[in-house]
């Protein structure tokens, strides 16, 4: 027995000699949480975001932290991991909440983890901005929760006009994920906008698969001999190419158009020279970009390596769209509910927002209202600015 | 080695209900103390959440103020508690032993319920991780009973887990919340939580019915051909509830009441625990065993063979309806991919690792396997390198899992340490 007590406080002695941030006061830290998919089916996504992250961070400690009403506060970034998990994206955002004090929340980034999410953070009152979730869901009668996009209902009538007016096309088809969340809303809506523009049975085929799925040869035989001018896919990085390259050998001839999802870098590196002169509309256009955009995409590259896709580009518009809340908000009283309150009448007040994938301001869901671009991937393979829709 | 031996003989004569005093201390310090004290002076930003595991896995410099507060918080509280109490705690557990058993263990779990209340409560995330802990331990039981005990290959505990969290959120929705896919409420909200448990054994009852599905094809198949089917009937599900725009189809369903706070996980975990023991320790428990290891001899002694597997399917599928119904009103939503081959993974990997044939084997199971993926979560990539090196070198020292063809022995687990101390 005292061989034992002996042990423990010599190793608490020990322990107490090595902890260094021992006796010292606890200071008031801003904390911004990213919920981002680190691990699981799109790593990727989960990258972009936290190096966009990472570089707002280098931001704000080259400034010696955040101004807020005049005095700078040190800022941290919490950085967890929803696996591309529902109930992951749940445990990270309140852990982050409870555990860390986060005075708001950026992702998750796929509306499958944004709207169990999005509940978390209403109900601690905290603000979460989803720069990616395009689903309705997400926002919907949460006072606290915003996103950095624009909604699929939006997106669907800018592929439909676009696809109009470019090429006059009137016969169209749609090869789409039943399975997963976003293909599905997306089609739907793409389905609804071009029949009101060309009569019913203008979708000549509507052909669906199922996640993981790899043999689209069936479902695209069907479409090749309907007779279809143009195909339309909402479908992710890890897709598009097969699809892509499956489509031409079986004797595709018209265009194929996508939609944000196709904005990975991945996208043609996995694709090669097949995807080279395909549309899609997105959230900002890489190539050709001026001002802050170009600044951004610059910087990133120089320091990861490759192009920010557009989860990067929308990470990075949600952060500084809540740092500009923080400050907005005037003061930081070190009590986290009243500054969370503060912060969140702060952000939905943001009018005009000029950020790199374009101008900002938000409805009363949280919505932004904001331009949608058309991107042409051009000969070099990079994501070209072709054309922008505004509502 | 021989100081560990006389350290565990020092408190061999301490009572389950010692331990429990010691445990209610360590979180009454952590309440009281824990936040402006003990984590204040050892220099950690607030109180560590899973015993400083996650702290000490993001910031190194922390390791030693977070082993420091879990000493003072929990080891020595606990230990001194627990050894100081004993002539207080083995005289009371000795009048417990004297009141019939289910009394006695019904006021153990009432006071471990309230000091595990006290100690979530002081951290939201805690009670979130409990949660789903105790949900997880449902889930393990119950795929024990068709895997462990029944012995057959099962793959579609997802898939009763989807129809029970369906089931049960489809009535919760339709009969007491205003939402946009049921319309107004037709029963009043404030008769939800109580008419609760019946939307979730309406869960369970569905969910068994489609095990049927599952069931019946075993009477001819067995093995890795059974494993196939019940295989298929998991994607069945999911691609069904996938089509089914009425109930949101690919994009889910969400806006659960919260009906499943703790206390209501708890009973219907502990619920689970005694019924789950109860019918594997009864004469049709045992034929399971028997039909397990060798059916054709087991049907030349009377034991009907085709009964005792619908049984398992059915018994087991219910309390994986239950545990899904509890899930979708813990997250509030749901959709038929958080019921796919993942999900699976994770249920297969809880019941192999903590054992086969075993009610605490599951529960062990269940418990590492969820705090370990809570625990290990600041690695990201490298704790899904961890944790299946862990199963590997589970099955490889333990093939049956950690803790397999044990039983619980309430009795002799509650039982006052004190007489034997005295050669009484």
């Amino acid at each position: 027995m005292k061989k034992i007590a002996c042990l423990v406080v010599v190793v608490f002695a020990f322990a107490m000699m090595f902890s260094t941030s021992a006796f010292s006061a606890r200071k008031t830290i801003i904390r911004i949480g990213i919920n981002a998919p680190m691990t699981g089916d799109i790593p990727k996504v989960g990258e972009g975001s936290k190096y966009a992250a990472m570089l707002w961070l280098e931001d704000i400690e080259k400034a010696g932290g955040l101004e807020v009403g005049g005095k700078k506060y040190e800022v941290d970034l919490v950085i967890e991991d929803n696996e591309s998990k529902a109930e992951s994206a749940v445990k990270a955002n309140t852990k982050m909440i409870t555990q860390d004090d986060v005075l708001a929340i950026i992702g998750p980034q796929s509306s499958k983890q944004a709207i169990p999410a999005g509940e978390v953070a209403n109900k601690y009152k905290t603000v979460m901005i989803s720069p990616w979730s395009t689903n309705p869901s997400t926002t919907l009668d949460r006072p606290y929760v915003f996103r950095g996009c624009f909604l699929d209902p939006f997106q669907g009538p800018v592929v439909a006009n676009f696809i109009t007016d470019e090429f006059g096309f009137s016969k169209a088809a749609v090869l789409y994920d039943v399975a997963s969340d976003y293909p599905k809303g997306l089609a739907e809506v793409f389905k609804e906008a071009w029949e009101k523009k060309h009569g019913a049975g203008s979708i000549v085929a509507y052909q669906s698969f199922t996640t993981k799925d790899t043999d689209f040869s069936s479902q695209l035989t069907k479409i090749v001999k309907s007779g279809a001018e143009v195909l339309f896919t909402p479908q992710y990085y890890n897709e598009v190419p097969l699809i892509v390259r499956q489509a031409k050998d079986l004797g595709w001839k018209g265009p194929i158009v996508g939609s944000d999802s196709w904005g990975s870098a991945e996208t043609v590196e996995l694709c090669g020279e097949s995807c080279y002169g395909l549309f899609f509309s997105t959230h900002y256009a890489a190539a050709g970009a001026k001002g802050a955009t170009k600044e951004f995409i610059e910087r990133y590259k120089a320091n990861y390596g490759y192009v920010p896709d557009d989860v990067a580009a929308l990470t990075w518009d949600a952060l500084h769209l809540a740092q500009q809340a923080i400050q907005d908000a005037g003061k930081i009283t070190g009590k986290i509910e009243t500054d969370r309150t503060a912060v969140r009448n702060a952000l939905a007040k943001i009018k005009n927002f000029a950020g790199i994938t374009g101008n900002m301001t938000f409805t009363e869901e949280g919505d932004p209202i904001k331009c949608a671009v058309i991107v042409k991937i051009n000969d070099k393979g990079e994501y070209e600015f072709y054309k922008s829709s505004c509502p | 080695m021989e100081t560990a031996r006389k350290f565990i003989k020092t408190f061999s004569n301490v009572p389950m209900l010692g331990w429990l005093i010691g445990f209610f201390a360590a979180v009454l310090i952590e309440y009281y103390w824990g936040y402006d004290y003990i984590s204040y002076y050892l220099g950690l930003p607030k109180i560590p959440v899973l015993f400083g595991a996650l702290i000490m896995l993001k910031e190194p410099i922390m390791i030693p103020g977070a082993i420091a507060y879990d000493l003072i918080v929990y080891v020595i509280p606990i230990l001194f508690i627990a050894k100081v109490s004993i002539f207080f705690t083995n005289r009371v557990a000795a009048v417990l032993e004297k009141t019939p058993l289910w009394m006695s263990a019904i006021i153990h779990l009432a006071f471990f319920y309230g000091v595990l209340h006290l100690w979530a409560g002081i951290n939201d995330y805690r009670v979130l991780i409990v949660k789903l802990t105790l949900i997880s331990i449902i889930l393990t039981i119950s795929i024990n009973v068709i895997n462990g005990y029944q012995g057959e290959f099962s793959c579609s505990h997802p898939g009763f887990m989807a129809i029970g969290a369906y089931i049960s959120s489809i009535l919760t929705l339709y009969f007491f919340v205003n939402d946009k896919t049921f319309g107004t409420a037709v029963l009043s909200s404030e008769l939800g939580p109580w008419l609760f448990p019946i939307a979730l054994i309406a869960g369970g009852v569905a969910a068994s019915l489609g095990s049927l599905l599952v069931a019946i094809p075993s009477f001819r198949t067995r093995g890795d051909y059974l494993a196939i089917i019940s295989l298929a009937f998991m994607f069945i599900v999911k691609s069904a509830v996938e089509n089914l725009n009425v109930i949101g189809g690919a994009r889910g369903m969400g806006g659960q009441p919260d009906y499943a706070p703790l206390p209501i996980i708890f009973i219907w975990t502990i619920l689970c625990i005694w019924v789950v023991h109860n019918f594997v320790t009864s004469i049709m428990g045992k034929a399971l065993n028997a039909v397990r290891d060798d059916e054709a001899a087991s049907e030349s002694m009377t034991v009907k063979t085709r009964k005792t597997k619908m049984t398992a399917f059915m018994f087991g599928a219910f309390w994986a309806g239950i545990a899904g119904g509890l899930f979708a009103h813990v997250l509030a939503y749901i959709n038929p991919g958080m019921f796919s081959i993942n999900r699976l993974a994770e249920i297969l990997a809880m019941v192999y690792f903590g054992g086969l044939n075993s009610i605490i084997g599951s529960i062990v199971g269940a418990i590492s396997i969820n705090v370990l993926g809570e625990a290990l979560r600041p690695l990201e990539l490298f704790k899904w390198i961890i944790i299946p090196l862990i199963l590997i070198l589970v099955m490889i020292f333990r093939p049956y899992g950690l803790i397999s063809f044990k039983e619980i022995n309430a009795k002799k687990l509650l039982r006052s340490k004190h007489k034997r101390e005295q050669g009484a």
